[in-house]
This record gives C-alpha cells, sequence and structure tokens, in this order.
C-alpha cells in the first residue's frame, strides 16, 4: 500500500532522506509509457528519425527538470517564485518585440533550441501566482486583484502573438490560484456572466482565420479541400480506425499525408486511426491515472500552496488533454494545443516534465 | 514569511473548488469519448471507405478508337498519339504561380494558357485531371519533364487524337468525335461514365460510337496526399473499338468529291443489289480534324458560323422535293391503280384546267409536248401528263403506292437522317391545318408541293427500279472488327404486271438516249444510263405567288438527276443534287454520269 493515499501519512515517519526520494510510481510509470508511446507516434506521424531523436533529448532533459524539481525542497526557494514571474513577463515582452521573419511571434530562438515563453509562463503563473496569494494566511483582496491584473497582462501579451489556445491556457493558470484560494463566488459568478455578455465583441476582435476555424468546426463540410480539410481528414482517420485500429505505422490517413501536422497537434488521430477506440481507451486510463494521483497531491495535503498549485497544474493538464483531443475530432474549434506528454515540441514536454516534477516535489510537503 | 506553514483558513475548502473547476474539463473529456466511439464504432464503416477513396485512385485507361477503312482497306480515320499537360487541381498550390511558370517554360501565352484553364478545369472535383495543353510538341516534353517534379499536380499523359486522313472529302460519312457533353449525357446517360473521353458526334462516328470506342479500362492506385504514386494496386486493361469497314469507295468519293467543288449540294451512289453506299457527298464540307482536335478556336467557330452550313449532312438531313424525278413512281402507280394505260395518249397543250377552276396549271415547256404517252412524257419530262395522271389517280391512291418505294419515312441508314415528307389528307389537316385540295394532288403529280425527299430516299426508291422491284435496306458497314459481316435485308415491292419495270426502265433509258431526251447530253453507248432530271423549286409556293415564281424558276431552283447504269446489270444508283443548279440536266446528269463510269470502269 505504499503508493495508496494513505502514504501521505506514511511519509510523515519516514525520515527526511526517505521522504526525498519517495515518488508516486503511478504518476512516474505513467508519464514515462506516455512520452516514450509518444516518441513512437511521433515516428509513425512524421517518419523522420531525426525529429524523433530530438524529441527523445528533449524527453532526458524533461526528466531531468522533474528529477530536479521533485527532489527539491521548495520551502526553500520562495523568493525564486515570486520573481520568477517577472523573468516570465520579461521574456513575453522579448518574444514581440525580437524581430522575427515568422507571421507570429511565439517562439525565441536560441540557436540549438527555440522555445515557447508562452508555455513557460502557463508553468511560472500558477507557482508566482499561489505564492503571492498564500504569503498571509488570509489572502487580502487587494492581493487577488494584483494577481488578476499581472494574469490579463500576461494573456494579453500571448494572445497579440497571436496564439489563442495558449493565451487562454495562460489565463487560466493565472485565474486557477485566485479562485481556488477562495475568491469570492459572487465575483466569480459577476466574471462568467461578464465573458458570457463580451462574446459578440471577442467575435469581433478575432483574426479571419480564427473566425474561419470556428465556423468550419459547425459545417467542415462546407468546404472539404480549404478550411474543413484539417477536421474532415482528422475525423476519417478517427473513425476509419475502429476498434483494433489498423496497426502501428499501418494508418493510411496519417502514413500518406492526410492529416497536417499529423505529429504535433493532431497526433491524436493517428492513435486512433493506428490503434482504435481500443488503444484510445487505454490512452484514456493512463491519462485517468496521472491527472487521479495528481489530484490526489491536491486533495490530501494540507499546504494551501500545494493545494493550489497542484490543483491548478492538474487542471491545466487535464484542459490540454480534453481540449486537445476534441479539437482533432470536431468538437472544439481548431487551436494550437498539443497533446500532454505525446505532441511533437520541446517547450511543452519540458514544461509538462516540470510540472510533474513540482507536483512530486509539493506531495513530499504534507 | 512563511506561508508555507500556515494553516488554511477553515471557511474555504480548496479540494472542492479544485473539483468544481475541473468538472468542465471531465465533462468535455466525456463528451470527446462519446465522440470518439460515435467515429468509430457507428461512423467506423463509413469512414473507412472515406479513408480507402482517400487513399486509392481509380484512374481511366482510355481505349484505342477503332480504326475506319474503305471498301478496299483504304484507311479513312486514325488515332494520333499525341502528349497532353494534364493538371489535378487538389495538388496544385498556387495556380497563378504555376501557369505563370508554364508560360514562360514553354513560351506560351499566359493569357492563353489561363483562358484554357478556366475553360477545362472542373471546379466540382478538384481530384479529376483535366487537360490543360494538348499535343504538346516534343521540345515541349523535353522543358517539362526536367521540370515536372517542381510542378507539383501536373503531368504528362498520352492521349490519342482522331485523324480523318481525307478531310473534307470523307467528312459526310464519317463525322467528327468531340469531348461528352451535357446534352450527350440527357440523350444516353451511360455516357456518364465516360466523362473526358471523347465520343463520335455525328456520322459513323456517332452511329458506330459504342463499337468504335471501345470499353474503358481502370487502373487503381494508391497516392498520398499529394498524388504522389505509392504503389499500382490493379490495372483492368481496355477493350479497344473495332475497326470499321465501310462499303464506301473512298477514290469514287474523292473523284465526285471534287466536280462537287464550289456547289451546294448532295450525292448520293448505291449500289442497288446489295444497297451498299459507295459514295456519299454532302458539299460544302468541313475538315473533321479541326473538330478533332479543337486546338484552333477560330477554325472552330468558322465551321460552326458557316452561311453555307457544312455540318449539314444534305446527302441524308437534306429534304428536297424530288420534282420530275417522281414522274416514274407517279406513272406506276398509275399503270398499278389501272387508271391510265401505257399507250393511252393525252394532249399536252403546255397548260392544264381542272373543271370549275380558271387558273392554269403549267407545264414547265410553253406550248407543250402535244400528243404524249407515258414514255414520251417521261422523256420529255411532260408536266400536264402527269398532272392529269395525279389528278385522275387521287391522293388516297398515290400517296401509299409511293410509301412502298421509301418515300415518308427514313431509309434506316443513319440515326439523324430526316425522313421527307410524303403528304397525305392527313398529314395536311394534322400539319398545315387544312383540307387536301385536288390542286394539292395535281402538283404532287410533278414531284413539287408538299413532297419532299432526301437524297438517299431518292436513291433507295431508284435502286427499286434498276432491280424491278427489290428493295434493299441501305448500309454503309461493310463489316464491324475482324469477320462479322451484315446480311442484306431485302423487301419487295410487288405490282400486278411485272413488265411495267421493263416499260419505265425504257423510257427512263429514253431520257437519256432518245434525240427528245431530257439528259440527252449524257448520252454513252458503251455504258448505258437509266435516269430522270429533275428541277425542283426550292420554295413551297402559295397561289399568288404563284406566276412570280414561275418567272424567276431559273434563280430559284435546284437541279436533280437520279440514274443506274449499267443497265444490263446496275452496278451503282447514283442520285444529285445540286443547289440552285438551275438546270437539272446541264450540271448533275454529267456527275451520276462520271460516277457511273468511274465505278464501273474501276471494279
Amino acid at each position: 500500500m505504499k503508493n495508496s493515499p494513505l502514504s501521505f501519512s506514511v511519509n510523515m515517519r519516514m525520515s527526511s532522506n526517505e521522504r526525498q526520494f519517495s515518488f508516486d510510481n503511478w504518476i512516474i510509470i505513467s508519464v514515462l509509457i506516455l512520452s516514450l508511446f509518444g516518441l513512437a507516434m511521433i515516428y509513425s506521424a512524421s517518419h523522420s528519425v531525426e525529429m524523433t531523436i530530438r524529441q527523445g533529448i528533449y524527453l532526458v532533459i524533461g526528466l531531468i527538470g522533474l528529477l530536479f524539481f521533485a527532489v527539491s525542497n521548495f520551502r526553500k526557494m520562495e523568493i525564486f517564485y515570486l520573481q520568477s514571474f517577472w523573468i516570465g513577463l520579461i521574456l513575453l515582452i522579448l518574444v514581440l518585440i525580437i524581430p522575427s521573419e515568422a507571421a507570429t511571434k511565439r517562439w525565441i530562438d536560441l540557436g540549438f533550441f527555440t522555445f515557447q515563453p508562452s508555455e513557460l509562463m502557463r508553468f511560472i503563473l500558477p507557482i508566482s501566482a499561489a505564492s503571492f496569494l498564500t504569503r498571509n494566511p488570509i489572502t487580502k483582496a487587494k492581493d487577488w486583484w494584483f494577481v488578476i491584473t499581472l494574469t490579463f497582462l500576461s494573456f494579453y501579451l500571448v494572445s497579440i502573438q497571436p496564439d489563442l489556445g495558449t493565451s487562454l491556457i495562460v489565463l487560466l493558470s493565472g485565474l486557477l490560484p485566485v479562485v481556488i484560494s477562495g475568491f469570492p463566488w459572487i465575483y466569480i459568478s459577476a466574471g462568467s456572466l461578464l465573458t458570457i455578455l463580451s462574446l459578440p465583441i471577442i467575435w469581433i476582435n478575432l483574426f479571419d482565420y480564427q473566425k474561419q476555424r470556428i465556423l468550419t468546426l459547425f459545417n467542415p463540410e462546407a468546404d472539404i479541400y480549404g478550411a474543413g480539410w484539417n477536421i474532415v481528414q482528422s475525423k476519417i482517420a478517427v473513425g476509419s480506425g475502429g476498434f483494433f485500429g489498423k496497426g502501428y505505422l499501418q494508418g493510411t490517413q496519417s502514413q500518406l499525408d492526410f492529416i497536417p501536422e499529423s505529429h504535433s497537434d493532431f497526433i491524436f488521430s493517428v492513435i486512433a486511426e493506428e490503434f482504435g477506440l481500443f488503444g484510445v481507451i487505454l490512452l484514456f486510463l493512463v491519462y485517468g491515472i496521472l491527472i487521479y494521483r495528481l489530484l490526489l497531491v491536491s486533495f490530501l495535503s494540507s499546504n494551501r500552496f500545494a493545494k493550489i498549485v497542484s490543483g491548478t497544474l492538474s487542471i491545466i493538464l487535464l484542459a490540454y488533454i480534453s481540449i486537445n483531443i476534441s479539437m482533432v475530432i470536431g468538437l472544439l474549434p481548431v487551436v494550437g494545443m498539443p497533446l500532454p506528454f505525446i505532441s511533437q515540441g520541446g517547450t511543452a514536454l519540458i514544461v509538462n516534465m516540470f510540472t510533474i516534477g513540482i507536483i512530486l516535489s509539493l506531495r513530499k510537503e504534507a | 514569511m512563511s506561508s508555507f506553514s500556515q494553516k488554511k483558513p477553515r471557511n474555504i475548502n480548496e479540494a472542492s473548488r479544485v473539483l468544481f473547476f475541473l468538472s468542465p474539463f471531465i465533462f468535455l473529456l466525456i463528451l470527446a469519448f462519446i465522440q470518439v466511439l460515435n467515429l468509430t464504432l457507428i461512423k467506423g464503416e463509413n469512414f473507412r471507405t472515406k479513408a480507402d477513396s482517400n487513399r486509392i485512385y481509380q484512374s481511366k485507361i482510355y481505349p484505342k478508337r477503332g480504326f475506319i477503312y474503305d471498301k478496299n482497306n483504304i484507311l479513312l480515320a486514325e488515332n494520333i498519339v499525341q502528349q497532353d499537360l494534364k493538371v489535378t487541381l487538389q495538388y496544385v498550390e498556387e495556380i497563378d504561380l504555376i501557369l505563370s511558370n508554364i508560360s514562360k517554360l514553354l513560351n506560351i501565352d499566359f493569357e492563353q494558357l489561363e483562358s484554357n484553364f478556366y475553360l477545362r478545369s472542373s471546379k466540382k472535383n478538384p481530384l479529376e485531371p483535366f487537360t490543360l495543353i494538348k499535343n504538346l510538341s516534343e521540345k515541349q516534353i523535353a522543358k517539362l519533364s526536367v521540370n515536372l517534379s517542381n510542378l507539383p499536380g501536373l503531368e504528362i499523359e498520352t492521349s490519342f487524337s482522331r485523324n480523318v486522313i481525307h478531310k473534307e472529302i470523307s467528312a459526310s460519312v464519317i463525322g467528327y468525335v468531340g469531348n461528352i457533353s451535357k446534352n450527350d449525357i440527357s440523350k444516353n446517360p451511360k455516357l456518364k461514365s465516360f466523362s473526358n473521353q471523347q465520343v463520335g458526334k455525328t456520322s459513323i462516328e456517332r452511329d458506330f460510337d459504342p463499337i468504335l470506342r471501345g470499353k474503358l479500362g481502370y487502373r487503381i492506385q494508391e497516392k498520398d496526399s499529394k498524388g504522389n504514386l505509392i504503389k499500382t494496386i490493379s490495372i483492368s486493361p481496355p477493350e479497344n473499338g473495332k475497326d470499321l469497314k465501310l462499303s464506301i469507295d473512298i477514290n469514287l468519293q474523292k473523284k465526285l468529291f471534287e466536280e462537287f467543288k464550289g456547289r451546294k449540294g448532295a450525292l448520293v451512289a448505291i449500289e442497288p443489289k446489295t444497297g451498299l453506299i459507295r459514295a456519299l457527298i454532302s458539299s460544302p464540307s468541313y475538315d473533321p480534324n479541326i473538330l478533332n482536335t479543337i486546338n484552333n478556336i477560330d477554325n472552330v467557330n468558322k465551321i460552326f458560323s458557316d452561311k453555307n452550313s457544312p455540318l449539314f449532312n444534305r446527302a441524308i438531313s437534306g429534304q428536297y422535293p424530288p420534282a420530275s424525278t417522281l414522274k416514274p413512281f407517279v406513272g406506276l402507280a398509275a399503270l398499278e391503280a389501272k387508271s391510265i394505260s401505257w399507250d393511252t395518249e393525252i394532249i399536252d397543250s403546255g397548260e392544264y384546267y381542272v373543271e370549275g377552276d380558271d387558273r392554269p396549271y403549267k407545264g414547265w415547256k410553253d406550248g407543250g409536248h402535244g400528243v404524249v404517252n407515258m414514255k414520251k412524257a417521261i422523256i420529255e419530262s411532260s408536266d400536264v401528263y402527269f398532272y392529269s395522271l395525279a389528278y385522275d389517280l387521287t391522293i388516297g391512291n398515290l400517296s401509299p403506292f409511293l410509301e412502298k418505294f421509301g418515300f415518308g419515312s427514313p431509309s434506316g441508314l443513319t440515326q439523324n437522317e430526316s425522313k421527307g415528307i410524303l403528304p397525305s389528307r392527313k398529314w395536311k389537316l394534322g400539319y398545315i391545318g387544312d383540307f387536301w385540295f385536288k390542286g394539292d394532288t395535281i402538283n404532287m403529280g410533278i414531284g413539287q408541293g408538299y413532297i419532299t425527299a432526301t437524297p438517299i430516299q431518292i436513291a433507295v426508291a431508284y435502286s427499286v427500279l434498276a432491280n424491278k422491284g427489290e428493295l434493299v435496306q441501305p448500309r454503309i458497314i461493310e463489316s464491324i472488327g475482324k469477320n462479322q459481316t451484315l446480311k442484306i435485308s431485302k423487301d419487295f415491292v410487288t405490282i400486278e404486271n411485272e413488265k411495267n419495270w421493263e416499260r419505265i426502265e425504257s423510257a427512263l433509258l429514253g431520257v437519256v438516249e432518245a434525240s427528245n431526251g431530257t439528259a440527252q447530253n449524257i448520252l454513252n453507248k458503251k455504258i448505258r444510263i437509266a435516269g430522270k432530271t429533275g428541277t425542283a423549286q426550292v420554295k413551297s409556293i402559295n397561289e399568288e405567288e404563284y406566276e412570280l415564281v414561275r418567272e424567276n424558276e431559273a434563280l430559284r431552283d435546284h437541279a436533280l438527276f437520279v440514274g443506274y447504269g449499267p443497265v444490263e446489270e446496275p452496278a451503282l444508283a447514283v442520285v444529285a443534287i445540286i443547289e440552285n443548279g438551275e438546270s437539272g440536266s446541264a450540271v448533275a446528269a454529267p456527275i451520276v454520269r462520271s460516277a457511273i463510269d468511274f465505278y464501273t470502269e474501276n471494279q
């Protein structure tokens, strides 16, 4: 019963050295399964050994980061949490002012690695926010408003890159600590109402391609060879997989290049095509175990900071999973959101690994 | 500050808040799972089909169109292999860029390329390749092959283009081919699967299209989303079209076509015993290869807008008053009805009057032909004699008799034949909306008035005279493929007194051989021809115009001559019609003479 929820109390009886390296194996194993499976799927979708190896390197970097965070003692790094937000903010401004040839300004090129400051922000923001909100036993109103202001500033900076998907995640990762830490329900309700009422204004301010993606969702067949292509082809891939799928490397839709971005955002359709409903159920199961074990940290910890951070990070992870899959099968508009641990992409994988590392670390701080 | 060690305030339950904000995403995930179930289990079969149709391409392999030969196995129509540039829209990224690249590469005017593109591209199915440039030159092929890998969506494909070797000379027989039109499909829904394939539009090419066209073959291939070939799954080869051997003698056709040069008109030369058509001319003609290839739109438009309508096949669709060429049949009808005997004499004073009508029916010769019996009436082409004959015979006897010779119904040679008009009381009431007058019968006695016939009908009717009663269905196909020979289908026109055939023939011989014969100009005792001249009024005339038109006759009339020979054993029955030819014997008869002479001498 070492890994049962009860093991938290067991932890308390351990020596501090024992505790340092006592991780939840369920979490470690499911993350390893997902990311190794991800490598296999990236190869199937891209047939690029180079891309697979590079993702493998990111995976190693991510795992090192995971271990680093997991073994570290968060209690001693308090100052870092508070200051890291400003670093994230500077990076978000930098990415906008650095000249780039791309139409969207999402990446900073370090030569050997291009990374997305927005991905980093959605990791930094919950931690800084939670640490700021928990500096007093009872959160003060002005602290909430301060965090909300910084969150909307970050959201705005990401949204003008433009990157609608990640900007919404950044917004979520800043607002979740606020609402979890006890932000009054009356404000939450008022805020939600305001959001709903301002939907038409948001619609007007969307880019044409963003509007097109939303319209396409409702009628992808209207333009099969144009805007609807992604959705139609991806649904064909998922549907044609049937129960057991067509087999690894046997998916005609993915192997013959009918699915665009099959190695990144649309990798779920490759999984469904090659492994069928059976594979999807297994995938859901592994994700389910992971999310459940992560949530337990939030539920069972007695520490407010730990509760807020692990809760927020778990919700964000689930948001990524559910939004990505919904978008691939045509339930949500196409926004740039990778499938955690599986989609190709260095920053996202590394940041997700950091997330797991932090939650593992928080788990020790029962 | 040591915020982490703080105990949480009792009034806030973070865990329940986490669950609350988690719930929408759990709900979304459940929805997504239901959608996956729906896609894989319920719609799975449908999506599998779609996935297959995505990658599996069925491309057509076009069969070779059958060749056409003349009776002596001289090639008349063949296929020329050419290379076309085809475009598949789905794989083209930027069409303007591609077009300007091709334009630079091949040195073709950009605007012409653009107009080709919009003319031929099908927006409906971007996966269906269409032809952008036809018949590439070797230089163009060489330039393209080098650059093709940089031009996605383009490919060079072999196609056949129809080539009619004798061009204008055989156009009226062979016809032309073209792309299937919506009109073609509405007439024959089966053609839909032949889109992009050429089908026959007129004449032989159309009538025997299913035989000439053959059957499509298919190549089933797997391709990726950019159209790159992965592998060929299966090939079912096409079934090539069958070759046709026509009854036409292209040398005869050529010789006669030259005699028609600069004239409007038609000619049909038929072998009376077999019904085989040896020459079929409609003038003016056109070059079918211009329509077969459509390489030059201006030339195509020239053909379609020509006022002399070269596409109109006068030999089978032109409806002319048979005029005096009808007289032998009227005579036979009268003998058969016993309303007159062979030797009965009538005085032709140049005018004919009906009781109770002051208006004269004038003969073509002022003063008339004097005392005439039937033989003389045919030889000299007395109008008054036949006015009288028809009047006594009545329309009720005349029309049914003419019907036996094929007047009034299509000869069955081709599909797009006209059937002419064989008037009757009922016909006039239905089409003109008036009762039949005696005057109508009188006009019909000399082949004028309402009656019209096509050159092919007249040729068939004269074949019956040449055969002494045997009516043979005309045909133009001698054999299909290698060993299929078509049977002759025969019918008989029976008359009570067989001797009358000889009598009529003696009169027709007289037309050429008697000193008073109307076609005495083509007399040649070596190869004897029996025939009849005719001068057909173009315009149907009403009573007021009668006098006026008679005066202007020379300006308006068509010249006709029908003859068969050699009389002893007729090898050919020939009808020649020269539109606005002024005099029947002067222009039409020499052509018939040269047809029969040439054919007999070159047998």
